[in-house]
């Protein structure tokens, strides 16, 4: 096929603009990596490897700030997914990833195909996917669009997962006008392997092999709104492009065949990724690039299912369920007779070759002769203007906002109620969440814990993000993001291990935007050190606007722990009448983006008080201590509605009630969302020693009962509520508010 | 005593009967590709859950189609045990193993949570551990769940005491008469949208589905003449 345009009317019509690479980008390539006109193809392929999503150039120099190392570490960014040991020779693997924009305009495969990507990352590890868990941010739910999009974004997630038949163990969800334009679904995936299996995305050894498996190449994913421009003539009137679809049949069926070929013959494998973003271009340059090798491929044997495919479409397509592989030359019928036996295609469509020249030939004609570090080494890191806010500073001089609050039990009752606080179990029963039997704690607790079988070791998961945080103040709402992660995963008894992120926010040219993102990476950061939790894969998305607003900050943290001893994971509700409830951590007037500023003002506003990550880490890792020593017989995370809503959500499913004397507390503070608190039960035989163990860190509040009302002294006023008419208000919620009103 | 536990496209709950029989049980079992057309040598046979061939057509139409299920029509004629759980259970009715079919949930959604359910029938091979009426609870995990079949068939189901699991408090999914589990008339054939498979172990909290399998190692041995 002829080029779309030639090299002479690239330079002088720029189409490359609409493809997001900057004229400057464009000349550096034409004089200093090129050293002439790149053709139609290359263009094409250097404004999809140069773009922020495969490139990171605008988000490298704050992505530095992370930690990536600790003694555990395997693996950090840079591969499909991160890697830590878990002792024993085994090794856990985990990445999230986002699909805002394809889950905004069409929720059902967007969320399914984000799923689908990013279970890709984990087997093209070597591991098994294990357990799924995702982060969802919604408008609010008072309209039918966003009704819908719930609804649809909650079945494609469940579709994908259910039918790959792996299990959906942790999640969140919240809802803020922020996101009505803008959905933000982030999927996690954690896979579990043997330490000597570990892959990498490496192409190496000249005349080896590069096999494409999986699914078929069609137009899906491609950049529509770039071909649909009208510069385009009748020859060119199939560069069109389609939403991605997701077949998860076909993905279970790469899974198996992939981990068959990865377990059981490694001597045949050099390196393997997924087709991701930016599909084969990406995944064989970063191959290449990897293992220092030069690549040739013959794009007419890519397996297609359109005809007349362009060589750029072909490059670019993002067809789902796809992987490549680079294998020792001469096993390529081995490789292929696993994959037939799976009924996938497994085609020869290229060599690794002596130098560093990325070749592609298309219909008889070379399309690209290019180094290959010029697609993925070279690139421009863009540096990005920065500036404070007029919003923060004017709310840094403001006055702290302080509720006033005749009646808590009508405030708790209605706090409840909001659809971020209220039981998400009608959505998440969608979600297979026992598949593969290891499942010990599911959806609607802390975090996710699953057994790793064979073992008597447990991991934990969650994930968390606080955008209302972060947009009022980043560094500290950064800060809080990995503290309320790990909070999580301490509730339920683990030892957080490392963390993964997606990096939700609006247009990074906002000199505003760009200072939220340092700003809460740092922040981020700054806390990953201080729970080391090093940062071991992640992405970023950025450009998340509606109309010219960009949503709230929202970086989310996916954290993984180790449960060390199953018999020591700690359950969420109260168990036994007669313990003693602590309350970990101290309370301040934090209401600052709380939820119940939200629900009193309709907004959120004011600035973060400071946060002392030392104390919180020292009483986290002492209450950790104290669960894994067997003295701890519940503990539940205080978030978004603080103390009120957390000691309710422990009676609930339980016969008990709690008894407490909180008279150091005003009735406001019951909902104040000071970060880095726990309440936890523990046995009267263990008391003293907890007590002495958690020192200043925790304060005995009172006892569990065995009546089911959930009583407290206050400084300023007494609750006593019926425990069954909470969690009816609670439970009753959101399948009430996700009824069509039409 | 040995079981196969049939591997199709797309099973996905295989590796949890495998578990529940081999490491909780300590029976002896194997995994049986659905591209396999002979089964000797097997006294049992186990239909998994999952999305077999993705379900892509109605669930478990083009399984019945697999290699394997000559040998699985032929191991039920025999009398020997055959056990489907969810796709396996709609795999049995559309092989004509068991009668009536599938629908969708009348809520039209996936769903996975613990129900409880009554053991109607403690007279078979799978339940004799079980006590008569016993209210037990298991996960479920489908969306296409809705047991349906005429009002002969059903009628024809309870005056054989064909029932052997009822949904015992809501019915979950529509399905008719609440039936959550049948047997064929022989009652070596059973079919259940529940999984007992993911309740064997006090760890998982819940261990209401292990006297079934207990039930089937006890009594799965069938005399049978070829």
């Amino acid at each position: 096929m002829k080029q779309a345009m030639s090299p002479e009317e690239i330079k002088t019509q720029k189409p490359y603009l609409d493809w997001s690479l900057s004229e400057d980008e464009y000349n550096y390539i034409s004089e200093k990596l090129l050293g002439r006109l790149p053709n139609y193809t290359e263009t094409g392929l250097f404004s999809a490897m140069w773009s922020e999503h495969c490139s990171y150039k605008k988000s490298k120099p704050v992505l530095r700030l992370f930690p990536n190392q600790s003694a555990r570490v395997l693996q950090g960014p840079g591969e499909g997914a991160g890697v830590v040991d878990i002792d024993d020779g085994q090794a856990v693997v985990f990445k999230a990833e986002s699909h805002n924009h394809p889950t905004t305009v069409e929720p059902y495969q967007g969320a399914a195909t984000g799923v689908g990507g990013i279970l890709r990352d984990i087997f093209s590890m070597g591991a098994r996917p294990v357990a799924s868990l995702d982060s969802l941010h919604f408008g609010e739910l008072d309209n039918d669009q966003t009704r819908m999009k719930v609804a649809d974004t909650v079945r494609g997630i469940g579709d994908y997962g259910n039918c790959m038949g792996i299990p959906t163990v942790a999640g969140e969800m919240t809802f803020d006008p922020c996101y009505q334009g803008n959905v933000l679904c982030n999927a996690m995936s954690v896979g579990l392997m043997d330490q000597k299996d570990i892959q990498q995305g490496r192409a190496a050894g000249i005349g080896n092999a590069v096999m494409y498996v999986g699914a078929k190449t069609g137009r899906d994913g491609i950049h529509g709104a770039t071909f649909a421009s009208a510069d385009f003539n009748d020859e060119h009137a199939t560069q069109r492009s389609a939403v991605q679809v997701g077949d998860p049949f076909m993905e279970k069926l790469l899974l198996e065949a992939c981990l068959e070929v990865i377990t059981k013959h490694p001597d045949w494998l050099v390196g393997i990724q997924d087709m991701g973003a930016a599909g084969i271009v990406s995944s064989s340059a970063e191959m290449a690039a990897e293992g220092k090798s030069g690549m040739d491929l013959n794009l007419d044997l890519v397996p297609q299912r359109e005809t007349n495919m362009s060589a750029y479409e072909i490059m670019l397509s993002e067809s789902q369920e796809r992987m490549l592989l680079c294998v020792n030359k001469g096993h390529e019928a081995d490789v292929q007779k696993v994959f037939d036996n799976y009924g996938l295609a497994a085609v020869t469509i290229g060599r690794i070759t002596a130098g560093h020249q990325y070749v592609l030939h298309h219909d008889g004609q070379v399309v690209c002769d290019i180094p290959v570090a010029s697609l993925t080494d070279d690139v421009l890191e863009e540096a990005s203007a920065e500036k404070k806010p007029v919003r923060i500073s004017a709310a840094e001089k403001a006055p702290a906002w302080q509720p006033q609050i005749d009646d808590p039990a009508a405030v708790l009752r209605r706090l409840l109620q909001q659809s971020t606080v209220a039981d998400k179990s009608s959505l998440y029963q969608q979600y297979d969440s026992q598949v593969r039997t290891n499942t010990v704690v599911g959806p609607g607790s802390d975090a996710g814990v699953i057994r790793v079988r064979g073992t008597h070791k447990g991991l934990a998961m969650t994930t968390d993000g606080n955008g209302r945080f972060v947009y009022l103040s980043p560094k500290i709402g950064g800060q809080i993001a990995l503290v309320e992660a790990a909070s999580n995963v301490i509730a339920a008894g683990a030892e957080p291990l490392a963390i993964t992120d997606c990096l939700n926010y609006g247009d990074p040219n906002d000199p505003e935007i760009f200072w939220e993102l340092h700003q809460s990476v740092a922040g981020m950061a700054e806390a990953c050190r201080v729970f080391d939790t090093p940062v071991i894969s992640g992405n970023v998305s950025l450009y998340n606007e509606n109309n010219g607003r960009a949503i709230h900050p929202t970086p989310m943290v996916g954290m993984v722990g180790l449960v060390k001893n199953l018999d020591h994971v700690i359950p969420t509700a109260v168990q036994h009448p007669g313990d003693q409830v602590y309350l970990v951590g101290k309370t301040g007037a934090d209401f600052a983006g709380s939820e119940l500023q939200k629900m009193i003002t309709g907004d959120i506003s004011g600035v973060l008080n400071p946060l002392d990550l030392d104390q919180v880490h020292t009483n986290l890792t002492n209450l950790l201590a104290q669960m894994q020593v067997g003295h701890v017989a519940s503990a539940h995370d205080l978030s978004e509605g603080g103390l009120g809503v957390a000691l309710s959500e422990t009676l609930f499913k339980t016969e008990l009630g709690l008894d407490l004397d909180l008279r150091f507390l005003p009735a406001t503070q019951l909902f104040s969302e000071t970060p880095g608190r726990l309440v936890v039960t523990v046995p009267a035989q263990h008391a003293a020693d907890f007590a002495a163990a958690l020192g200043d860190g925790a304060r005995l509040v009172g006892t569990v009962t065995n009546s089911h009302w959930l009583a407290a002294r206050l400084a300023d006023a007494e609750l006593n509520m019926n425990v069954s008419e909470l969690q009816q208000l609670w439970e009753e919620a959101l399948p009430c508010q996700l009824k069509s009103r039409d | 005593m040995k079981i196969a536990i049939i591997v199709f496209p797309g099973s996905n709950c295989d590796i949890d009967i495998y578990e529940a029989l081999a490491t909780v049980c300590q029976a002896n079992v194997d995994y049986v590709s659905s591209k396999q057309t002979d089964l000797t040598g097997y006294d049992a046979v186990m239909l998994p859950g999952g999305f077999s061939y993705g379900d892509y057509l109605r669930a478990g139409a083009i399984a019945r189609f697999a290699p394997v299920m000559g040998a699985v029509v032929k191991m039920a004629q025999q009398g020997r045990p055959v056990f489907g759980t969810c796709n396996g259970f709609q795999i049995l009715t559309e092989a004509g193993l068991l009668p009536g079919a599938l629908k969708r949930n009348d809520c039209q959604q996936f769903i996975c949570k613990t129900v409880p359910l009554e053991v109607v029938n403690n007279q078979t091979l799978f339940t004799s551990q079980y006590e008569e009426h016993e209210r037990i609870a298991l996960p479920i995990a489908h969306a296409d769940g809705s047991y349906y079949a005429d009002q002969a068939t059903l009628d024809d189901l309870e005056d054989h005491h064909q029932v052997v699991f009822r949904y015992a408090a809501e019915n979950p999914n529509g399905s008719l008469r609440n039936i959550a589990g049948i047997t064929n008339r022989r009652g070596n054939v059973l079919g259940m949208m529940p999984h007992p498979e993911r309740a064997v172990e006090a760890l998982l909290g819940n261990t209401d589905g292990l006297r079934l399998f207990k039930s089937l190692l006890e009594n799965g041995r069938v005399k049978v003449e070829d």
